[in-house]
């Protein structure tokens, strides 16, 4: 039972000045096994926030990000899972699903997690899984209007991945679940 | 005002324990059980310090005694002269003692055992004798406890008796006598396989209701279809579905009611038994090391206490628990019989449980200072030292200022597991376990013992040294100390 945080695009404090209240008061140590974050954050005090959350963390550079020693992609096993990250705007159209899975297959990876889009989707397709937390700040995007905060938390358990949705709309928090089952194991993760 | 004198018989050097063990010529090992048993157990009572005293006048008996005391222990059968009477006694009435010297009266209530156990004792060489591992008394014992198991219906009052002498180490006795001790396992044979039965299956119950993690609560309780991606060509491409949550049920949510909310708040005992769990008799192999027994033991230990923690939310899990679940468990994994061993896990939190029953209150911080609290049970401590040795009672409370709790702290509220070897305490648990009067009164006198035996010592010493003393005490022969711990029943000697 892995609890892993996917977010990103949260842009502080350039767009946002902080996360959501409501998102910050559920966020605490000690839950969560992983965190793994598409990039523009911007700036490092927001790394170490992330970093409280759960020593594990991972990110891959957005255009906006002050560090620029993040990589670009980045790819890691969890379990029986193998989630690939990447921020997203490397990948022409934006928020396209071709070719988002075209760099799945690149990356040969289950579970694709990109942002850039401030949008939360979910798409599934052949044997794989291209999930867009959005932005956790709900920041200004050109592409997407009115974007809502939303993060999501992934729960690994074998085989089974269920997504856990966490949107703030009209000032409350919503969560929905989405269930995504593995059908073949994966041969030995060294992770 | 007269000032109660410590008795005679207590004050002699023979119960005394000094510091110097060297004096002893032939001295042995007298406290350990079977060595074999435990795999690294360390001897740690290699020859208690019972010197044999030189100058008191010694019973004609015990004079006949050391002269041939030479031979180690394993030679006593031969050259004990009271062993013939020993076979004679096996069957009959009881005993008067004949040398009045040390003033040792045999009590006419204690069986034929307890008997011939006391006229051994009472040679000078307590050391060479350990009663309970001479092959006599131990056969002897093993008989009269199999024969009383055997029956039907258990006469439970014979069977403490019995058992408050120590019961031996073979055959799976203890395993049995002290589930019976318990009160798990019914006087009445014949209801012992349906209530097992039911016990066994209760604990299972409890065992995957209380154990199981938010991941799979959640997998039971859906009853929506999962999308499931059996053959992966199948629709190549869609929007995967979103589906409601039901009750705040998500993994960061802090509602009271969550399944994830409690598994997070339970998550913090849980370490803290993990931890203790990992910490338990490091010298044993039974419970430490590397090996998958270990390992599987520690897991059962670990499941006992994480079911007794959620089921008492008001007591949850206290650290010293797991000493005191130790030895239950180590008992029952060990019963020869397959069938028993195998359950242990499930007779070990029922027993446990009936253990815990009457120290509960010890363990609960609330109730310190309360009447049933560990406070309170200390001061009886005190309070019975003073009736049996107020020179004792006035040396450590008064003029050292020793405060009984800095020592019996430690001792009730995990049973003496702490203070002896693991081969003692079994044997102290026996006679706690047996006595009529109950766990707590005896625990209290078998404390007060251990403050007696070596009063020469305490007396002699500061503040410092007795804390020592105390903290870490002596090594000792148990049997002896028993024997002690119940003479002081009932009322105060003058």
């Amino acid at each position: 039972m892995v609890l892993v945080l996917a977010l990103g695009d949260l842009h502080i404090p350039h767009r946002a000045p902080d996360l959501p209240a409501k998102f910050k008061s559920m966020l605490v140590p000690g839950k969560i096994q992983h965190v793994i974050c598409t990039g523009n954050l911007s700036i490092k005090e927001v790394h170490d926030y992330l970093k409280t959350l759960c020593p594990d963390l991972h990110i891959t550079r957005g255009e906006y990000d002050e560090d620029t020693r993040y990589p670009e992609t980045k790819t890691l096993t969890i379990g029986q899972f193998k989630l690939g990250l990447c921020h997203g705007h490397q990948v022409v159209p934006w928020g396209d699903l071709d070719s988002l899975a075209m760099l799945q297959r690149q990356l040969d990876v289950d579970i694709l997690v990109t942002g850039h889009t401030h949008q939360f989707t979910a798409y599934k397709h052949e044997g794989g899984v291209v999930i867009n937390p959005g932005s956790a700040t709900g920041a200004f995007s050109n592409i997407t209007y009115d974007a809502n905060p939303s993060f999501v938390l992934m729960d690994i358990d074998g085989l089974r991945v269920v997504v856990y949705v966490y949107e703030l709309i009209d000032g409350e928090v919503k969560v929905d679940k989405i269930d995504f089952k593995k059908t073949t194991a994966t041969t030995h993760s060294a992770h | 005002m007269v000032k109660k004198k410590v008795p005679d018989w207590l004050n002699s050097s023979l119960w005394s324990t000094t510091p110097s063990a060297s004096s002893s010529s032939s001295s042995t090992t007298t406290t350990t059980t079977d060595t074999n048993t435990f795999d690294h157990h360390s001897p740690t009572t290699a020859s208690p310090p019972i010197e044999s005293p030189i100058d008191p006048p010694l019973p004609p008996a015990a004079i006949r005694d050391k002269q041939q005391q030479q031979p180690p222990r394993h030679h006593h059968n031969h050259n004990h002269p009271q062993k013939p009477e020993v076979k004679d006694k096996l069957s009959k009435s009881s005993i008067v003692d004949d040398d009045d010297n040390n003033n040792i009266i045999i009590n006419n209530n204690y069986s034929n055992d307890n008997i011939i156990n006391n006229k051994i004792i009472i040679t000078n060489d307590i050391r060479n004798v350990d009663v309970n591992e001479s092959s006599a008394e131990d056969i002897s014992k093993q008989a009269l406890l199999l024969t009383e198991l055997s029956k039907k219906v258990i006469n439970m009052g014979e069977l403490r008796r019995i058992a408050s002498q120590g019961i031996p180490d073979g055959a799976g006795i203890r395993s049995t006598v002290w589930k019976l001790l318990l009160g798990y396992l019914a006087p009445d044979r014949s209801l012992w396989s349906s209530e097992l039965a039911k016990k066994r299956s209760q604990y299972k119950h409890f065992k995957e209701e209380l154990l199981m993690n938010p991941s799979e609560i959640a997998r039971r309780l859906e009853k929506t279809t999962v999308l499931n991606n059996d053959n992966g060509k199948s629709e190549s491409r869609c929007v995967l579905s979103r589906s409601e949550i039901t009750h705040d049920e998500h993994p960061l949510s802090l509602g009271k009611s969550s399944v994830w909310n409690q598994f997070f708040q339970d998550s913090e005992i849980i370490e803290q038994i993990d931890r203790d769990v990992k910490r338990t008799h490091p010298d044993l192999h039974f419970f430490s090391g590397d090996s998958s027994l270990a390992k599987s033991n520690q897991e059962a230990l670990r499941n006992i206490l994480t079911v007794f923690a959620k089921l008492n939310p008001g007591i949850r899990y206290v650290q010293g628990m797991n000493e005191i679940l130790a030895p239950l468990f180590y008992i029952f994994k060990n019963d020869p019989d397959e069938e028993m061993a195998a359950c242990a896990e499930a007779d070990t939190f029922f027993c446990f449980v009936e253990l815990l029953s009457g120290f509960r209150d010890h363990f609960c911080q609330q109730l310190d200072n309360s009447v049933v609290g560990i406070r309170s049970t200390i001061t009886r401590l005190s309070q019975l030292l003073k009736e049996h040795d107020e020179e004792l009672w006035r040396h450590l409370e008064i003029t050292t200022t020793v405060n009984p709790q800095f020592y019996a702290f430690r001792w009730i509220t995990l049973l003496l597991t702490q203070e002896f070897n693991f081969a003692d305490s079994l044997h102290i648990w026996d006679t706690l376990l047996s006595d009529p009067e109950g766990p707590q009164e005896t625990l209290l006198r078998v404390c007060c013992a251990m403050l007696i035996l070596i009063r020469r010592r305490l007396l002699a010493g500061d503040f410092t040294s007795i804390l020592k003393l105390l903290q870490n005490y002596p090594p000792t022969n148990i049997s002896h100390l028993l024997y002690v711990a119940n003479k002081l029943r009932g009322q105060p000697s003058r």
